[in-house]
């Protein structure tokens, strides 16, 4: 399925190696707009930790500042479990907010409001939840906790668990999709009703007004966006929370459900 | 023509009742949150973790909806098409 291709990042598309394209033209647009988003965040961090000094200043103190509240955040829900998966969940976290609110600059255009981005990020967080289920519990640990406490109704919960299982990456999917490009539509929706509506050819700084009727919509859609990425990563911390326990503590018992 | 009534009525019924639903239920989730809150002003810090899961879990069921009534928001037909049918 062949895209539109127009945005920053469109001259990507141009561009030939001999006789074929760098990038093929079914790439969608999403696909450059995350490698964008990875390479800004690691040349940030590279840039930042190159000399870290004990008392760290400037960029290095706002990444550290960043990764300290992070994993304060999963300690809440992992208990002491939080180093282990912290890299993993704060990646996620940084990875979809980046993502997110890179939609929100003109010219951009957000890889979470592809359905194929989400689904992606949603399998990835499903593969790991189920790799630490079957790595901390044995084969046979992991299947008896699908079962629940009552062994004889057994045959009748481990569908139930089973579904509720699988329904955990749909909903994880859906929810990001939909919230992201939700708010994107209403953002284009805005900014083409303020084309239509003041938009006289003045010139020079007017022809920024048309925009100025989508500002406070992009503001509300840079907080949900955050919202929705705290979400997505908190629910993969509250999913390995429920099986990887290694100190038997029940800390916040949030429900577990899709 | 009935089929295009009901199609364009589902849609924007749709989301109507999901909004109406949602917002119902998201605001049960608040009032117990800030209940707990003014009854324990300490334990306000994991409350807002619950209070924030829980409205993310009601509200993507609304965007469910939404997803559907994009799904079928193609499927309406241009008013030359309606026009026609109308003759």
């Amino acid at each position: 399925m062949h895209g539109e291709h127009g945005s920053w990042l469109s001259w990507l598309y141009e561009i030939k190696v001999g006789p074929h394209h760098l990038v093929p033209e079914w790439v969608p647009e999403a696909v450059p707009m995350s490698v964008l988003v990875i390479l800004v965040l690691g040349v940030l961090v590279r840039l930042g930790m190159r000399r870290p000094q004990r008392e760290p200043r400037g960029l290095q103190s706002v990444i550290e500042w960043v990764f300290v509240s992070l994993e304060n955040t999963w300690r809440g829900v992992l208990g002491d479990d939080a180093p282990r998966f912290a890299p993993f969940l704060s990646s996620l976290f940084i990875y979809i907010l980046l993502m997110n609110w890179l939609g929100l600059v003109p010219g951009f255009k957000s890889p979470t409001a592809n359905l194929n981005t989400t689904v992606a990020l949603a399998l990835t967080v499903f593969a790991v939840v189920q790799y630490y289920g079957v790595r901390e519990n044995g084969f046979v640990g992991y299947l008896k906790h699908f079962t629940g406490e009552i062994w004889w109704l057994a045959p009748l919960m481990f569908p139930i668990h089973v579904i509720g299982e699988l329904a955990r990456p749909l909903s994880l999917s859906l929810r990001l999709f939909g919230n992201v490009s939700g708010e994107d539509r209403i953002i284009l929706v805005l900014v083409a009703l303020g084309a239509i509506l003041f938009h006289r050819g003045l010139g020079g700084a007017a022809e920024a007004v048309p925009y100025g009727l989508a500002a406070p919509m992009i503001a509300l859609a840079m907080f949900t966006s955050l919202v929705q990425a705290y979400i997505f990563s908190m629910l993969a911390a509250v999913y390995l929370a429920g099986v990887a326990h290694e100190s038997e503590e029940e800390h916040a018992a949030s429900p577990v459900s899709a | 023509m009935l089929y295009l009534f009901g199609l364009v009525t589902a849609t924007g019924f749709a989301v109507a009742v999901a909004a109406f639903a949602g917002a119902l239920g998201q605001s049960k989730a608040i009032v117990a949150a800030l209940e707990g809150t003014a009854r324990q002003p300490e334990a306000s810090g994991n409350m807002r973790t619950l209070l924030i899961i829980g409205l993310a879990f009601i509200e993507s069921l609304t965007i469910y909806v939404l997803v559907i009534a994009f799904m079928l928001l193609p499927k309406l037909p241009d008013t030359p098409k309606i026009l026609e049918l109308l003759k």
